[in-house]
């Protein structure tokens, strides 16, 4: 992951950790009302009343998910494409710099150029000459 | 659906298929349990939850066309929101994740629904 998306997703989870915190407050706060009031009123109103959550919360936490989206959809892989003959005349034209992973390396999974068969072919051997090369060798000897 | 003669004609990569299904299906199940904690936080019940999920999941599902999809695909002559350049079928990119992710968003949903109005 780049910096940038690391980044985001800790801001969006502090956000997010922030407004779970905040819920957690509220609604032990609302149940703990409802039991003091119902103790000094000894009414039977129904003791879990939790009024629904401030609009501040659900917004943060709104906002929150979204940041976090968004940091992990920037830190996801590049993706590859799929046909044979755009894939390869990627790898023609950018080598490894398209099949980097977000951190800079060269993925593992990188195989390099298919056409790499093709296009390197040993040369043919001159055995006349290592042999005449041999012989002059044992003759040296 | 392209047929056999098609794939010969324009044969597909399979490393890249699985690599491009990946990407997205691992984002897709990670966003999927950040949502279910949104969900438990907001207090969401019934309906409202699994239509937050397939709002957010869709959502996702945008962002990362465009930025993982877009620049790319566009730049090289295909129309808005066609994925063929990395996805074999259309479907398979907007819906395909979709119930991935389920099991995951209801579990984390109960569960921080239940720990906060506990």
């Amino acid at each position: 992951m780049t910096w940038i998306s690391k980044s985001t997703s800790a801001l969006g989870l502090l956000l997010f950790t922030h407004a779970c915190y905040s819920a957690h407050e509220h609604s032990a706060l609302q149940a703990h009302r409802a039991a003091s009031l119902s103790s000094l009123t000894t009414s039977h109103g129904g003791v879990g009343v939790i009024s629904s959550l401030p609009l501040d919360i659900a917004i943060e936490t709104i906002v929150a998910t979204f940041v976090i989206t968004f940091g992990l959809v920037l830190g996801t892989a590049k993706l590859r494409p799929i046909q044979w003959r755009v894939w390869a005349g990627q790898i023609e034209r950018e080598g490894e710099e398209g099949f980097k992973n977000s951190s800079g390396e060269v993925d593992r999974d990188y195989v390099g150029n298919p056409f790499k068969l093709l296009e390197s072919r040993p040369g043919f051997v001159d055995i006349r000459r290592q042999r005449q090369e041999f012989a002059e060798w044992v003759k040296g000897q | 659906m392209p047929t056999e003669r098609e794939f010969q004609v324009a044969p597909i990569v399979p490393e890249s298929v699985m690599h491009n299904t990946k990407a997205l299906s691992n984002l897709q199940s990670l966003t999927a349990s950040i949502f279910g904690v949104a969900a438990g936080i907001l207090g969401l019940e019934s309906y409202n939850g699994f239509l937050f999920y397939f709002v957010f999941t869709l959502l996702t599902t945008v962002l990362f066309y465009a930025f993982r999809v877009a620049p790319t695909s566009l730049k090289s002559g295909l129309g808005m929101f066609d994925t063929s350049r990395y996805y074999r079928t259309q479907y398979e990119f907007w819906t395909g994740g979709i119930f991935g992710g389920l099991a995951g968003y209801i579990l984390t949903w109960t569960l921080f629904y239940g720990l906060i109005r506990a």
